[in-house]
């Protein structure tokens, strides 16, 4: 089992390299060199352009082996003070600081610093997860869970009013363009009903901005009234993307279940005369949520990449808000950020996914 | 949708129907059969017509695309005949004239001709992104599964990579970046990006069809690999290969006007469904329903029936996958 681990994990590495290597040749690619951001600002001098693009070893018209430099820098490979493959304490840049080691470039933890804010893209990320984390997991356990009900009710019922019922609705939501259901519930729940809050994540007329210190001191004061804000927020925001991504883990669910309904062991718990309560929670169920299991740890990155298109209409300052920020501001190395997480988030839990079905399923063999 | 449907296998014809048939036609004598055969196509068209929500969604479908092709000629939009509007946000729905019938804008001009040429751009995105994105995708699966070795792994390495970056993200970056409002660049930024999922089943397909012994036959007489490929393999592998196309267009109609939402898509002063709800995001608070739900609802019709259709093909080209 270590072993399979272990060869699995390193079977990553190109996979994370062709990640790090697509996203920054994506901004490499872009028209407008970075520098450019800073047009709209006349209060930056040349001189101070310069230092940042020295810090970061950009450079205006990039040679080829100025991208190189560039590249390797945002890695952490090479020094961009320094100019050269060694830190200032003289070790190899690309060993860790205790070592001797630099502390630029991502090996180091270090993923520059945003364009827009002069913030440490580590930093701003950072502040964005709990955000992210509450929308997201709420959302996630929602569906996850109504999901496996409607998929095992409908898989037992196969063909009666329920199934057709759940199936035509599981069809018409994954259709519907999640930021247009967003903004008809805006409309209907917020604007016109008064029910429930259309944006944000507190109400800011009650509390200061979320995961600001202010706001956790006043959340220790009132920690109840809090979490009652935040859940009439979350109201919306949650239904749309329960009701949009239901629809395809209740599918799965049911030809999960369908599957180890029609299996040998199946009907000999019937033959056998075992009520059927316990042929189907005991034997069919518990079969059939095997592949279940790997594919929700197929769904856990959105727990930390956000949802974008919610995110966005419901104005949630989470990661997917962020990322859309990054976008209409060209941060790059913001968006590298972002991308590089995120999709070594999936990699990760692919292999989590994998690995768990190899411990859940004893008949999976990993050799 | 779930529905009983009989296992129908080629050639395997439903006996008491067709005596029902050749009786009616041979006048009174029940016992005169004559049997029909069917093709494969014409069981796969017979399978599709029962899915009663495909047909309705394939009929819709051609009407869209009508729309899109003849809407304009016969309604030419120009953008800057404004009329004016009495409320702020634009005037709401009435039924007279039928300029009205969906309401108005801000600046006054009607929310149907908005639908109507809107329909334009998502109609494109939509098919174009299929045929370039299938035709990428059917390639790249063929050659990695026929081929195998270290063709196969180089190339299904890439597809990893693909499919482990965040495709919204990578659209929204691209589409930011290159797209410049242009809606031939984005077609082409959307057909490079959507093809990954469909070559893996390509592969996995083809891994499975060249052990086949209509392939050893075919190479036995002398066939060339590339033949093989696409003349005697791809039509045997083609129901899934359609089924996910029709998934892609869906993806790409939504992917399009959730960019095109975002003010990364088809430039501001173009017409689309994502555009018009754009716009009018800023007025939904003030009330203003009609200029949103109308795209919007276009756009949900529009990709529901892609979905229903993939979903009645499904059941028509590859009946071995229902659950």
């Amino acid at each position: 089992m270590v072993k399979y681990i272990i060869r699995r994990t390193l079977g990553l590495i190109p996979l994370l390299l062709g990640i790090v290597l697509i996203s920054f040749a994506l901004m490499k690619l872009a028209p407008g060199g970075p520098e450019r951001q800073f047009n709209q600002n006349p209060r930056v001098t040349e001189e101070q352009i310069n230092a940042w693009l020295t810090r970061w070893c950009l450079e205006r018209e990039p040679t080829p082996i100025g991208i190189v430099r560039e590249f390797s820098g945002w890695m952490g490979f090479y020094n961009c003070d320094t100019e050269s493959i060694f830190s200032a304490s003289g070790g190899l840049n690309l060993l860790p600081e205790f070592l001797g080691g630099g502390d630029n470039g991502i090996i180091h933890g270090d993923l520059g610093i945003s364009i827009v804010s002069a913030r440490p893209v580590t930093d701003i990320i950072v502040e964005r997860i709990p955000a992210t984390l509450i929308l997201t997991s709420v959302a996630l356990f929602l569906w996850v869970t109504i999901a496996i009900l409607l998929g095992v009710i409908a898989a037992v019922r196969r063909y009666s009013f329920f199934d057709q019922t759940v199936t035509f609705f599981s069809y018409v939501f994954y259709s519907l363009p999640t930021f247009w259901l967003g903004l008809m519930f805006i409309f209907f729940f917020a604007v016109t009903l008064h029910w429930l809050p259309a944006q944000g994540i507190v109400s800011p007329r009650d509390w200061p901005p979320f995961n600001t210190p202010q706001y956790w001191e006043a959340f220790g004061q009132d920690p109840w009234s809090a979490i009652y804000d935040i859940g009439r927020h979350l109201v919306l925001p949650v239904t749309v993307l329960v009701l949009v991504n239901i629809a395809g883990d209740s599918r799965f669910v049911r030809a999960s279940m369908l599957e180890a309904l029609n299996q040998d062991y199946v009907r000999t718990a019937r033959a056998k005369g075992l009520p059927r309560r316990t042929v189907i929670m005991k034997h069919t169920f518990r079969n059939a949520m095997l592949p279940v299991v790997t594919n929700v740890a197929l769904e856990l990155p959105f727990l930390f990449s956000g949802a974008i298109v919610t995110e966005t209409i419901f104005s949630w300052a989470g990661m997917g808000l962020l990322f859309i920020e990054g976008v209409t501001a060209r941060d790059y190395f913001l968006l590298m950020g972002l991308i590089l997480i995120t999709s070594t988030l999936v990699i990760a839990f692919n292999l989590v996914a994998d690995v768990v079905y190899a411990i859940v399923d004893p008949r999976i063999r990993y050799d | 949708m779930a529905k009983t449907i009989r296992p129908t296998e080629p050639l395997a014809v439903d006996h008491s129907h067709v005596a029902e048939i050749a009786a009616e036609e041979a006048g009174t004598q029940d016992f005169e059969v004559a049997l029909v055969s069917l093709n494969q196509w014409q069981l796969a068209w017979r399978r599709y017509r029962r899915h009663r929500l495909a047909v309705i969604g394939s009929g819709f479908l051609l009407a869209m695309i009508a729309v899109a092709i003849f809407g304009t000629i016969l309604w030419p939009y120009n953008p800057n005949d404004i009329p004016g509007v009495t409320t702020p946000g634009g005037d709401p729905p009435t039924l007279n004239p039928i300029e009205n019938l969906f309401g108005t804008d801000f600046g006054g001009r009607s929310v149907l001709q908005m639908v109507i040429v809107g329909a334009r751009i998502s109609v494109a995105v939509g098919l174009f992104t299929m045929l370039i994105a299938t035709t990428i995708g059917v390639t790249i699966g063929a050659l990695a599964g026929y081929a195998g070795g270290r063709l196969d792994g180089a190339l299904m390495r890439f597809v990893d990579l693909m499919l482990a970056i965040p495709f919204l993200f990578v659209i929204l970056v691209a589409a930011r970046f290159f797209g410049g409002g242009d809606p031939v660049t984005l077609i082409v930024i959307f057909g490079l990006l959507f093809w990954a999922g469909l070559s893996r089943l390509v592969r996995a397909l083809y891994l499975s069809l060249r052990e086949a012994e209509f392939v050893e036959a075919a190479k036995a007489v002398g066939v060339s690999d590339m033949r093989i490929t696409f003349r005697h393999i791809l039509p045997n592998a083609l129901g899934p290969i359609v089924v996910s196309a029709t998934l892609i267009m869906a993806g790409a109609i939504v992917t399009e006007a959730f960019v095109s939402f975002l003010n990364f898509g088809i430039r501001a002063t173009d017409v689309s469904w994502g555009n018009a709800l754009s716009n009018s995001k800023g007025y939904l608070l003030q009330g203003n329903w009609w200029w949103p739900f109308f795209p919007g609802m276009a756009l949900a019709l529009t990709v529901i029936a892609v979905n229903f259709i993939g979903d009645g093909l499904r059941d028509a080209l590859d009946p071995r996958s229902k659950e």
